[in-house]
This record gives C-alpha cells, sequence and structure tokens, in this order.
C-alpha cells in the first residue's frame, strides 16, 4: 500500500514501532541508527542472553521491514548524508528531545527547505513545546502523567505497570495514523507539514475516558485487584479458575446485565444458585447497588456464588462455555498460552522470520490486520548494525567505495 | 462538507459501536472525514451506559466515554433488521469510501451487509471489520470487550504483583489500542485505492493488532523460551523504579533513575548524599540487587510531600518523575493545558461537554474537533436530506415504516 514511499527512521525506543508499522503497510524504511548501533539494541530481553547488539529482542521486536545504515549526526559530513537521504525521502520519523535535531541544523524547518514535501514525525515524551517539554521520562512516569497508572493495580499497593513497556508504543502508533493523514492531505497539496506526538496525551486513551472525570464532573473509579471500585461497590473482573485465573464480565445496565441474566440463567440449571438469586434485576442491578436497595452483603453473595463456579472449572472448560453460551468469560493467558492459541493458529497469525546470520526461524507477531487486496507481508528480519551501508550509500547515493571506506574510518558510519 | 481539511473528502459510513471502533473514527473525524454512526435505534450502544458521566448521573448523551469516542460525527438511527432499511444502507454505501462495522462475525452478514453484498453496490468500496478475535477461527465467536481481549492476548499476566493474582490494566486495555492500527489500516487502505481503483475488505483482530505491544515478551518465549510474569514496578535496568506514596490518601509520584549519576543527583536532593556515595548503591547492578531497600528509602522521603512538589523537586535534578495523575490533576496539569489536551464543546443536551483532543498535532492543518458525540438521531434530517437527497415523502414513508425506530 505504500511501497512508493521512502521513510528514515531515526527514533530510539521511543518510537521504533511508528516506522515497522509503516514498513508493514509496504514503505521502504530505513533506520538511521549512530554508528555502532542504536541505544534500543541495549534493550532487553535478548537472545540466548547474549548481550549483543544484533541479539536484542526488543530490537526484533519493532525493527522488521527495516533496513539499516549509520551515521554520527554529531559529525558535518554524516548531516550532509542525512540531508541527501531526506531530499529524498517522504517521510522523516525522529524522537529527539524537542530541539535537539534543531540545533544540528536537521530541525523540521532545515529539512523542509531542502525538501518541501517531507513529512516530519516527532515522537517525544510530552510534545514539543510547553512546560514540562523538556522533562526527562520513562515509561512508567509517562503512564503517570498520562492518567492510566493511577486506575491500574491492587487497592493496598502502589499504582503499577504492565512489565512490557507501553507508553512509546501508543505514541509510536498515533504517529503512524498522524503520519498517514499528513500524507493523504499532501496528495492534494504537495506539501508536508511537522507531525507532533506526545507519549503523555497518547496514553491517556488508556484511561477509557477516565481522564475526563473532573471535566464533566464525574467522580474517579479507583484501582482495585483485577477489578474496578466505583464508591463502596468492589467488581471483579479477574476471577479464580482451576488452573489460574480468567476474566469474566458481572456487569449489569441495559447493555451489559443481559450477558449477566444469562449467566445466572446457567447457575440456577446448574443448581449453583435458586431462583430467587436468578430472578434479580440483573439490568437495574445496578441502580439497586447504588440506592441500597440491594444491600452489599447480598452483592457479595452473589459474587461468592460465582466465584465457586469459576474455581471449580478450568480456563478452558470456561472459554468453552462461554462460546456455547455466549458469556462473557475469557482466560488470563501467559505468553506461551498466546503463542500456542489454537485461535491465532488457525487464522496463521505468526509470521516466522529467517534470521540466516542465526541459521533458523523465528516465529514473529502476525500481520495487524489482514487486507484482502494488499495482505502485509514481512520481507525482511530486524536488520544487523550498518547492514545496508553499502547498499544505500553506495548504491543508492553513489558514493564510491574508497570515499565509504574513508568516511568508516572517520567513524561517520 | 469543506474539502480543505486533511481528510476532507473521506467519506466513512460507520456501522461500529461500543469503544475501539468508534474511537478509531473519531480519529478520523478530527482531520475532516465526514463520518456517518448508525445507532440502533432499540439496542443503545454500550459506550452510552458507561461512564464517566456528566455530574456523576448516568443518561445516554451524559456518557464521556461515548462523547469522546464519537466527536464530529453525524449520528442517524437505523434499525438495521427493518427490510425498509436495505434501501438507505444501499444509499450510504454509495455515498461512502469506507464502510466500518464492529459487531461479532457474522452479524452483518445476517443483514445482508457483508462485504461480498455490499461491493456489489460499490465495487472499489474498502471495508474494515473489527473485533475481537477476527473474523475467522474457533474463538471468534467470543462475545465481550476489550477486557477479555486483553486477558487472552497476555496483558494481564502481565500487569501486578507477583506475589498476587494479577491486576490487569484498567478496563477494555485492547480497546485502547487496536483503534490506531484501525485508522492507519483505513489510510493505507485509501492510499492504495487512489494508486490503483482496488477496494478491498479489511478483517482486524484486535488481539492481533494490540499483541504487537507485547512484541518483546513474545519473542522471548518464540526464542529463547522464556515465560515472561508480572513483576510489579520493578525494571530490568533501572533502580529506583517505581510509585512512591506522597502526603495525602492515594497520591503518588512516579520516579525512575535511569543512570548512576541519577542515583548520585536523587540521594543529594533527599539530603542523603552518603547514598550516592555508597558502593552498595553505586552502580544498576547493585541497586538491582536492592530494589526493596531503595523503594523504602525514596518511599520516606517522598511521603512528606506533595506530588507535584516531588515531580517539580525530581524533575530539577534532571531525573525522570510525574506525578501520579488523576483526573482533577491531569485537568490541571499545565502541561496537558499548553497542549490542548481537553477541548470543550456545546452539547444539544448540557449545554456543554468535554472531550480529549486528537493525538497528533499537525502543524500546517491542524486537527479541529468541533462537536460532541450526536445524540440518538441526531442527524437524521441532515443526511438523509443534505447527503442522500431525500425529499419529505421519502423521509416520511421511512418515518412510517418505522426504520429511524
Amino acid at each position: 500500500m505504500l511501497s512508493p514511499y521512502r521513510v528514515l527512521d531515526l527514533t530510539t525506543d521511543r518510537g521504533l514501532l511508528c516506522g515497522q508499522v509503516l514498513g508493514d503497510m509496504g514503505a521502504d524504511v530505513i533506520k538511521i541508527e549512530p554508528p555502532g548501533g542504536s541505544p534500543a539494541r541495549r534493550l532487553g530481553p535478548f537472545f540466548k542472553d547474549e548481550r549483543n547488539p544484533n541479539a536484542s529482542l526488543y530490537w526484533w521486536a519493532y525493527n522488521r521491514n527495516k533496513r539499516s545504515v549509520t551515521l554520527d549526526i554529531e559529525r558535518d559530513e554524516g548531516r550532509e548524508l542525512l540531508r541527501k537521504l531526506a531530499s529524498g525521502a517522504h517521510f522523516f520519523v525522529e524522537s529527539f528531545n524537542p530541539g535537539f535535531l534543531a540545533e544540528r541544523g536537521l530541525g523540521y524547518s532545515h529539512l523542509s527547505a531542502i525538501n518541501p514535501a517531507l513529512i516530519y514525525v516527532s515522537i517525544t515524551p510530552f510534545g514539543q513545546d510547553g512546560p514540562k517539554a523538556s522533562y526527562a521520562d520513562s515509561d512508567l512516569v509517562i503512564l503517570a502523567a498520562g492518567g492510566p497508572l493511577i486506575l491500574t493495580g491492587d487497592e493496598d499497593r502502589p499504582p503499577v505497570r504492565c512489565t512490557v513497556p507501553q507508553a512509546y508504543a501508543h505514541a509510536s502508533a498515533d504517529a503512524a495514523v498522524g503520519a498517514l493523514v499528513a500524507h493523504h492531505e499532501r496528495v492534494r497539496s504537495g506539501l508536508g507539514q511537522q507531525v507532533d506526538v506526545a507519549a503523555q496525551q497518547s496514553v491517556a486513551m488508556a484511561t477509557q475516558s477516565g481522564i475526563l472525570g473532573a471535566a464533566v464532573g464525574a467522580a474517579d473509579s479507583h484501582r482495585m485487584a483485577g477489578g474496578i471500585k466505583a464508591g463502596p461497590l468492589e467488581i471483579p473482573l479477574v476471577w479464580p479458575a482451576r488452573d489460574g485465573y480468567v476474566s469474566l464480565l458481572f456487569l449489569f445496565g441495559s447493555a451489559l446485565g443481559v450477558f449477566t441474566r444469562k449467566l445466572m440463567q446457567y447457575l440456577c440449571e446448574q443448581k449453583l444458585c435458586d431462583e430467587a438469586t436468578r430472578d434479580k434485576d440483573w439490568i437495574g442491578y445496578g441502580e439497586l447497588l447504588a440506592t441500597g436497595k440491594e444491600p452489599l452483603a447480598e452483592f457479595n453473595r452473589v459474587k461468592g456464588i460465582v466465584r465457586a463456579f469459576t474455581r471449580s472449572h478450568t480456563k478452558a472448560e470456561l472459554l468453552q462455555l462461554a462460546l456455547e453460551r455466549g458469556f462473557l468469560i475469557a482466560p488470563i493467558t501467559t505468553t506461551a498460552e498466546v503463542v500456542d492459541s489454537p485461535q491465532l493458529a488457525a487464522r496463521e497469525y505468526w509470521q516466522p522470520v529467517e534470521h540466516p546470520e542465526l541459521g533458523r526461524a523465528f516465529r514473529y507477531p502476525g500481520a495487524f490486520a489482514k487486507f484482502s487486496a494488499s495482505p502485509l507481508r514481512y520481507r525482511r528480519r530486524p536488520p544487523l548494525v550498518g547492514e545496508h551501508n553499502r547498499e544505500i550509500y553506495g548504491g543508492e547515493l553513489g558514493i564510491g567505495d574508497g570515499q565509504l571506506a574513508a568516511l568508516a574510518r572517520k567513524g561517520i558510519i | 462538507m469543506a474539502n480543505e481539511r486533511p481528510l476532507g473528502e473521506v467519506k466513512i459510513l460507520d456501522f461500529m459501536w461500543v469503544m475501539a471502533g468508534p474511537a478509531a473514527t473519531r480519529m478520523l473525524a478530527d482531520y475532516g472525514a465526514t463520518v456517518v454512526r448508525i445507532e440502533s435505534p432499540t439496542r443503545i450502544d454500550t459506550a452510552r451506559t458507561l461512564g464517566p458521566f456528566r455530574n456523576n448521573q448516568p443518561a445516554p448523551d451524559a456518557s464521556g466515554l461515548f462523547n469522546n469516542c464519537n466527536a464530529g460525527k453525524l449520528g442517524i438511527t437505523l434499525d438495521l433488521g427493518n427490510p425498509s432499511a436495505k434501501e438507505v444502507v444501499a444509499d450510504l454505501v454509495r455515498w461512502a469510501d469506507v464502510v466500518t462495522e464492529a459487531f461479532s462475525p457474522k452479524a452483518m452478514r445476517a443483514w445482508g451487509y457483508d462485504y461480498e453484498q455490499l461491493r456489489r453496490i460499490k465495487p472499489d468500496l474498502i471495508m474494515l471489520s473489527t473485533c475481537l478475535m477476527g473474523q475467522t477461527g474457533p474463538h471468534a465467536k467470543i462475545a465481550g470487550f476489550g477486557s477479555m481481549a486483553a486477558a487472552i492476548s497476555g496483558f494481564h499476566n502481565l500487569t501486578g504483583w507477583p506475589d498476587r493474582a494479577p491486576s490487569g490494566p484498567f478496563g477494555a486495555y485492547t480497546d485502547y489500542i487496536a483503534p490506531k492500527f484501525t485508522a492507519m489500516a483505513i489510510l493505507a487502505a485509501l492510499e492504495y485505492r487512489r494508486r490503483t481503483g482496488q477496494g478491498q475488505y479489511i478483517d482486524q483482530s484486535q488481539a492481533e493488532s494490540s499483541l504487537h505491544f507485547l512484541s518483546p515478551a513474545l519473542l522471548d518465549y518464540t526464542a529463547n523460551g522464556r515465560v515472561d510474569d508480572r513483576a510489579g514496578n520493578t525494571d530490568p535496568d533501572f533502580a529506583p523504579h517505581g510509585a512512591y506514596p506522597c502526603a495525602g490518601e492515594d497520591r503518588w509520584v512516579a520516579i525512575v533513575c535511569r543512570s548512576d549519576e541519577d542515583w548520585r543527583r536523587l540521594s543529594e536532593l533527599m539530603k542523603r548524599a552518603e547514598l550516592g556515595a555508597d558502593a552498595r548503591f553505586a552502580t544498576a547492578r547493585e541497586r538491582l540487587k536492592r530494589r526493596d531497600e531503595l523503594d523504602s528509602i525514596v518511599g520516606a522521603w517522598t511521603r512528606g510531600l506533595e506530588p507535584r512538589e516531588a515531580e517539580a523537586l525530581v524533575q530539577s535534578r534532571g531525573i525522570a518523575a510525574y506525578e501520579v495523575q488523576n483526573s482533577a490533576e491531569a485537568y490541571t496539569d499545565p502541561q496537558l493545558r499548553y497542549r490542548g489536551h481537553f477541548v470543550e464543546l456545546p452539547h444539544p443536551v448540557y449545554g456543554k461537554t468535554t472531550v480529549e483532543g486528537a493525538r497528533a498535532k499537525l502543524s500546517r492543518t491542524p486537527a479541529e474537533v468541533r462537536t460532541a458525540g450526536p445524540t440518538l438521531g441526531q442527524h437524521n434530517q441532515f443526511v438523509f436530506e443534505k447527503i442522500l437527497g431525500y425529499n419529505e415523502e421519502r423521509i416520511s414513508e421511512l418515518v412510517a415504516a418505522g426504520v429511524l425506530g
């Protein structure tokens, strides 16, 4: 879909996913790394736990469908090479602190002067401007700033994050959307522009609009171990199974109460609850609890019945029941169970990617969507450091072998 | 239908509902796409039943979630089960570039609105279906919401404390990821159609899109055979790394030392310079071994401070920190303010409402969020008259046939 277009990817771990998804959709993505390799290559986990720049699984995760060249932007000759590449590129994606590239003559104003059609995408923790734009950042700190962290975790412990960093994945995906919107506009106007994405704002999406609470005069929800706490109400979302946990929505109201009614009918059939319990008003149950017409102790008794039910089945049994009867139950899976999922196998999700230098292929998460006319293809494994220097500098920019060797000697590439 | 906005000429017929789907077309509406959102006159959109509600009073048009996911769209009601709806849908499909839907698989087919049917009406149509697990496979029919897709995709198991049951991410986590992929898929398919004249069908599994946010852990299993687990707030490289208690109830500041130098400066700031010099804490490797001890030291210092005060002090030394913000704190956060994150809009029922701003700032053709989410059937007249060119007689027929509810 994007095969006519070239992307220069100067990002660190803050932005790698952006170039990758553009590459998945067909763009020619050139990863530009400092000599010695991108700092993101130092992030674990590592293949066979060997800490070397070509064995970072973090790097593998976000750099397929890219070629790699090395280039030192701290040196004039490096900057000159970058300007040459930028003059023929369609997208430029970077994630340096605000002002960093501009100070080196590589800001949007500099590159748009060379190439007015260039779309220049900047991914930063807090945005290009504003009172905290130059704040130091990390995944956890951005999740704190953007709202999801306070909502996540157990009520008696500090707010907690997902072990796999999330903040910049959110920002990078938003940046890819922004880049394509700008591209769409460029088709008409012939002009590029800067696309400025702040990870803080991107992760606010993960509050489920809860970040609007104060603005609309609503109370915040509070984190609760595996569930939601709204006022005195504790609604679990994580329930025990015989061999682990499941997610089960035991909720009320006109949309969700229907599913609870269905579940309670089944529990009654199974003689796990009496008819009076089955026949409670599950649509209006939230209201009954809120007004005290239904005592909390009774709600807790019912939750006990549901818990006894989930605890007496395995995750697989509960999933089967959910499929057969339309309950809102899903197993809580480990990464191993995800990779071995029959659903993902049936859809041929996992993509084997050959790493010839290691003599084997590895299964990667597959296409993010199935396109009937232009399916996503994994054309290249993540590149080794500077793997395509000769191909791109020599073959495409026409720099001779002698000059390339000199650039390498000087540490420019 | 102004054409000067970035997506000014893009027309989307949107059958999506709840959160993951509508959040995606909202992104496109921000940049000028005309989105006609169809709602059932009888089966309420679940998003309308979820908070945050204006002044805590639940009502269909009071949902901050619904308004946020549907700002900038035109809303019409159509009873899709009514045979007379068929012609209206056909006219809308002829008008649209893109049809989107987020029902569980087979629903569109049951109505006769699957891709094979609709492409007969419009051969170069782009149609996108998004649901939890995708259109095919043994689990395709799992009914449900993003919290379940998050559980089945591994996010829950990786979020929480190792000595306890998983906490799971907040709410319907894959609903916060999938829309970004939905939006880029639509934009790329439009680009492909522009160059080739060809439309297509896109089958999006919200789980499959979201798994890209777990890629490092998934590769750790496929390449190393290692099954990662939740690990609280510990980080493999950094310590201290956590949310630390501040003065008041449930108030916290997140602090992360990304280098040995960060730790030395934090020690000085805490007036514990001796710790910065202590060999037991001098390197990341040593600090990682003594995480719990560090967490108590840092927590003892933050406990007496206001979160924003702690944030400012720590950031003044160049160390990563931020108040762990709730909605009130986010609403007054000078950075979010500066970035225009909160956008106040007029609302037909409540006078005004607030939604979140667009995420990507385009320097030359910025996003504009102009209207709140539509009330039920708010734009029936406008869409039928101005977009489909129906006369009063035709509209009255539809009303009489009960198509609009």
